[in-house]
């Protein structure tokens, strides 16, 4: 509120200014009136008399001056005039203030940008009604301490959790998905939602067209009913109200659309939104026979509520711990082994709030963007100091204008002003720039963070808080690279300065060393984003070209869903055992292979078995994770066999139970011994239902399960042909000689002829690899950029320091050269000063370094972040390209012509 | 012209809220009532009277309005402050302290220590 009081009464003085000003002007006008009247009539002339009482005045602008500062009118004034000013000298000199704005446009623009980005992922309230009041209800099975609580529910849980709750004034439930537009063939996803008949009523979404879900639309057996988003309602239908009404094909079966949801609204995820919403209870049509609202083992609906008014957090939890064991035992399943309902019954509800909406975004890149921002702080930090030697230089130049100013009468705080003046309004146009930098670059990095399978969306306005972010780092960064040029500069000794021999001054030497002080300092923060980047880099060359155990290139995967081609469960392997026969015969088609998951998704089967082995590992540490796959799938993968036997088309639904095992599950449950040949039962966690008791076949190399990352696994594949049968979709690996990708149509057609209904979707492993990584490729990629940067920007600095210098010495140097030096002896001279800031910069970023790397360890793989491998190449990156910046200007100083620089004077 | 001397620094105010205090005046006024009660002893220049003269307003010591003065110039009068007066009074008799003081300090003989 001071803010706002200072700035009425800014408006007041300025408003007033003139009626001061004037008032002021007539008074001392009346002044000179007056006394000119009483000499006039002491007999002097009326013009002498005039001039007379003006002499005896005294300074008048001056004095009107001090008037004026006791007024108070004098700050905002100059201020104004201040502006102006910096103004003309800026357009005076175009090159340096070009070179000004766009260092510190890229600097501050990348701090918005990647700020924006933490603001939008990280800080950002859901543009809901109140939404500090949200909350998340999540689930905890306190059998292991420390584990992350659960977010996904049974719709049983929900529904039970619905009726008993009085803690929320509103609760809902929902689930994001992804919706199929075609009828066939390759598959044209929406961003799907269901929800639950309160949710847009909860969080206070308005319709922006036709109504939104309400309770009564979410009933057992309800309609097909839709709700759009207003973004897909304005992409799609061109936002006419015809949309209303009219039918959408949801993964093949009809849906009404019923209304449009407000603009800004995405949905409770950040980094997500959802095209079109259907009620949870239309999950039936889509199901069929098992359906997701009575399956109690299906985990799928995550719920928020909204406190009512008056309850604390803590007293939501305490509520939903003593709700707990009513809702859990409510909705057991019944098909499971008696001790894990046990289990079941003792789970905990708990909540945590979610007004900043939910995202795996957050979890994902909150670390890595706190990183980034700590570089791109830095580079800032770099451009700054760029711009004070800049500033510095051009002090140097400007002395005689300051020491002229300085002797008519300007106190040296209001040259000091006026230069910070000069300072902030190149922070400021810089700022403006970069606002337009930072918007562009964080539309290119939600891109670069985007995947086929995942796409990303972000709201990128700037808020007010982006906004203030921005204003303060201008403010700052002008602070920092202004007020040492500015202190500097007003010192200026004036008769040295009028003289015009500035340069011959002692000081101009110190002026020198503190430029040297400067660059040193550059050096050894671009010694910190250099070794920063190594590490990203080397870490992500390790990912890169880690051996996963199988061979991610040229291999296409299409993933065949047959639910939507109304083929029955009985005849889907035939279909499928189709399927792969027509692709085989394809031309360019290698091998192929069938598979239940793809490696590297997140897609997780496991089960937990046993084996009779002694001291075999029990219960949850038994835990296996499985893979159905074709005969064709270890081959078209390029997978070892170390022994036994693969698959062969012998093994059918009907015949013995076998598994290929790998390495990891051999060592854990047979150690020492060959797995081959032995058995293990794999419990089915079903009451009444008998452990499968499943022969070892085969046994293969490790290979990675979920992700690049990841030490392996223990795992087991079961053949294809022994799937359970309600399983509605496939992946086929196709190994290709040439490009995946332009296999598609091919396999398009192919699959065609087998069922139009069919839908597909294509791509290639090794993408599917990559965009696994994509957090650590988008950290190597920009540290690599902003590293890059920085030394760029430090060797500026560098150059621009030693030919500052040169230039200062010419005279020294053709002295010396006259005298019979040789050229080398100058370059070792020059070179000495590049020397010694190389070295103060490199120890002190060593030492920076040293101190802060452990920051990144987290993100790094398999790599000390302290990896003396990567300091030894940043500091030789560093001294090469230093000696570089510094040698070339050195050659200046050696060809300087004695006569040339002698002559000057 | 008479020997004069420099005012000393501080004294301003008070020459000034005197000089108003016999009477509203405007500030050329000011100055000649100054060198009229001062026997033309003390030398202010003319335009430092004008800082001060907005100063003591801005303190609320004196106010200023519009009028006219003796030979028909449009000018402003300042008057003394209820707050103005009361200044006075307090300086007036610090200021005479301290001038007895020093007279006394500078009358000491010898033989008095």
């Amino acid at each position: 509120m001071k803010f706002f009081s200072s700035l009425r009464s800014l408006a007041a003085v300025l408003l007033r200014r003139r009626s001061v000003e004037r008032d002021m002007d007539d008074e001392l006008r009346s002044h000179l009136r007056c006394r000119a009247d009483d000499l006039e009539r002491s007999g002097m002339p009326r013009a002498e008399a005039e001039r007379q009482a003006r002499i005896e005045f005294g300074g008048y602008e001056g004095y009107k001056e001090q008037c004026r500062q006791t007024v108070g009118a004098h700050f905002f004034e100059t201020v104004l005039q201040d502006a102006r000013f910096a103004l003309r000298v800026l357009r005076k000199s175009p090159a340096f203030t070009t070179v000004a704005v766009l260092t510190l446009a890229l600097g501050i623009g990348a701090n918005t940008a990647i700020f924006s980005l933490i603001d939008t992922v990280m800080l950002r309230f859901l543009p809901v009604q109140n939404p500090q009041e949200l909350t998340e209800v999540l689930w905890s099975s306190l059998t292991r301490p420390g584990e992350r609580p659960a977010a996904s529910f049974t719709n049983a849980l929900w529904e039970q959790l619905r009726d008993r709750q009085d803690i929320f004034s509103g609760v809902f439930g929902w689930r994001s998905t992804k919706f199929d537009l075609a009828q066939g063939g390759p598959v044209q996803n929406a961003n799907g939602l269901f929800t639950t008949g309160g949710y847009f009523s909860t969080l206070g979404v308005r319709p922006a067209a036709g109504r939104l879900f309400t309770p009564a639309d979410d009933q057992r057996g309800c309609p097909s009913l839709a709700v759009l988003s207003y973004g897909f309602w304005q992409e799609h239908f061109g936002g006419a109200q015809s949309a209303i009404g009219s039918t959408l094909s949801l993964d093949h079966h009809p849906f009404q659309v019923i209304g449009v949801s407000s603009p800004g609204f995405y949905g409770m995820e950040v980094g997500d939104k959802f095209d079109i919403a259907i009620p949870v209870c239309a999950s039936a049509v889509l199901d069929g026979k098992q359906s997701r609202l009575d399956n109690r083992s299906w985990w799928w609906l995550r719920i928020g509520g909204r406190r009512k008014p008056g309850i604390t957090p803590d007293q939501v939890n305490a509520r939903l711990k003593v709700l707990s064991p009513a809702v859990w035992s409510s909705a057991v399943p019944q098909d499971w082994e008696p001790a894990w309902q046990v289990s079941f019954r003792n789970r905990l509800l708990l909540s945590i709030p979610a007004g900043t909406g939910i995202s795996e975004l957050r979890q994902q890149f909150s670390r890595p963007l706190m990183i980034l921002m700590a570089v791109v702080g830095l580079v800032l930090l770099i451009a700054s100091a760029n711009l004070a030697s800049l500033m510095l230089a051009r002090a140097a130049s400007r002395s005689k204008e300051i020491a002229v100013r300085k002797a008519l009468g300007a106190s040296r705080s209001r040259l000091i002003r006026q230069l910070l003046t000069e300072s902030l309004l190149l922070s400021c146009l810089g700022a403006l720039l970069g606002m337009f930098f930072a918007h562009w670059g964080a539309v290119l990095l939600v891109r670069y963070i985007s995947t086929a399978q995942n796409q990303v969306f972000l709201d990128l306005s700037q808020d007010h808080r982006v906004l203030a972010f921005t204003a303060a780092v201008t403010v700052l960064t002008a602070l920092l690279f202004g007020v040492l040029p500015a202190l500097r500069s007003t010192r200026v000794s004036l008769t040295a300065a009028m003289k015009g021999n500035e340069a011959e001054t002692p000081r101009s030497q110190s002026r020198f060393r503190s430029g040297n002080w400067i660059v040193a300092s550059q050096v050894a923060l671009s010694l910190v984003l250099v070794v920063v980047a190594g590490l990203f880099l080397r870490s992500m060359a390790k990912l890169v070209t880690l051996d996963l155990g199988f061979d991610r290139s040229n291999v296409l995967v299409v993933t065949a869903n047959v639910k939507t081609a109304n083929i029955g469960p009985a005849q889907r392997l035939a279909v499928y055992d189709d399927m792969e026969q027509r692709l085989r015969a394809l031309p360019g088609v290698v091998s192929v292979g069938r598979s239940s998951r793809i490696p590297i998704t997140s897609n997780e089967w496991s089960q937990l078995v046993e084996v009779d082995t002694p001291n075999s590992p029990k219960g949850e540490d038994a835990i296996v994770f499985f893979t159905f796959i074709s005969p064709g799938y270890l081959g078209a993968l390029r997978m070892t066999l170390l022994g036994g036997r693969n698959f062969q088309d012998s093994d059918t639904a009907g015949s013995g139970k076998v598994a290929i095992v790998n390495e990891s599950f051999a060592h854990k449950f047979f150690p020492n011994m060959d797995p081959v040949g032995k058995y293990f039962r794999r419990n089915e966690g079903r009451a009444g239902v008998p452990p499968t008791t499943i022969q070892i076949v085969g046994l293969v190399r490790d290979s990675n399960y979920e992700s690049v990352r990841e030490s392996h696994l223990p795992q087991t594949f079961f053949p294809i042909s022994q799937i359970p049968e309600d399983d509605d979709s496939e992946f086929f690996e196709l190994r290709t000689g040439s490009r995946p990708a332009a296999l598609a149509p091919l396999v398009q057609d192919a699959v065609a002829q087998v069922n139009k209904g069919i839908s597909l979707e294509f791509e290639s492993l090794s993408q599917q690899v990559n965009d696994s990584l994509v957090q650590e490729r988008l950290l190597a990629t920009l540290s690599t950029f902003f590293g890059a940067l920085a030394l760029f920007l430090a060797m500026i600095g560098l150059y621009g320091a030693i030919s500052y210098a040169v230039t200062q010495r010419r005279r020294e140097f053709g002295i010396r050269i006259a005298l019979g030096a040789e050229p080398g002896s100058i370059l070792s001279l020059v070179m000495r000063d590049v020397a010694i800031i190389l070295l103060t910069g490199a120890l002190a970023g060593i030492a920076i370094s040293l101190a802060t790397v452990h920051l990144v360890q987290k993100l790094l793989y398999k790599l000390g972040a302290d990896d003396p491998a990567t300091l030894g190449a940043a500091l030789l990156v560093l001294t090469f390209v230093a000696l570089l910046a510094g040698y070339l200007p050195a050659r200046r100083a050696m060809r300087v012509d004695a006569m040339v620089a002698l002559r000057y004077e | 012209m008479p020997d004069q001397a420099q005012i000393l620094p501080g004294t301003l105010d008070l020459l000034i809220l005197k000089a108003v205090s016999l009477g509203p005046l405007h500030g050329y006024g000011v100055l000649l009532r100054i060198g009229q009660i001062s026997g033309g002893a003390l030398l202010i220049e003319q335009g430092a009277l004008y800082p001060a003269l907005f100063r003591l307003v801005k303190q609320g010591l004196l106010k200023a309005s519009w009028g006219t003065s003796e030979n028909n110039r449009r000018a402003k009068f300042y008057e003394l402050t209820f707050a103005g007066r009361k200044r006075l009074r307090q300086e007036a008799e610090g200021w005479n302290r301290l001038a007895s003081a020093i007279g006394a300090a500078l009358a000491a003989r010898p033989e008095e220590i």
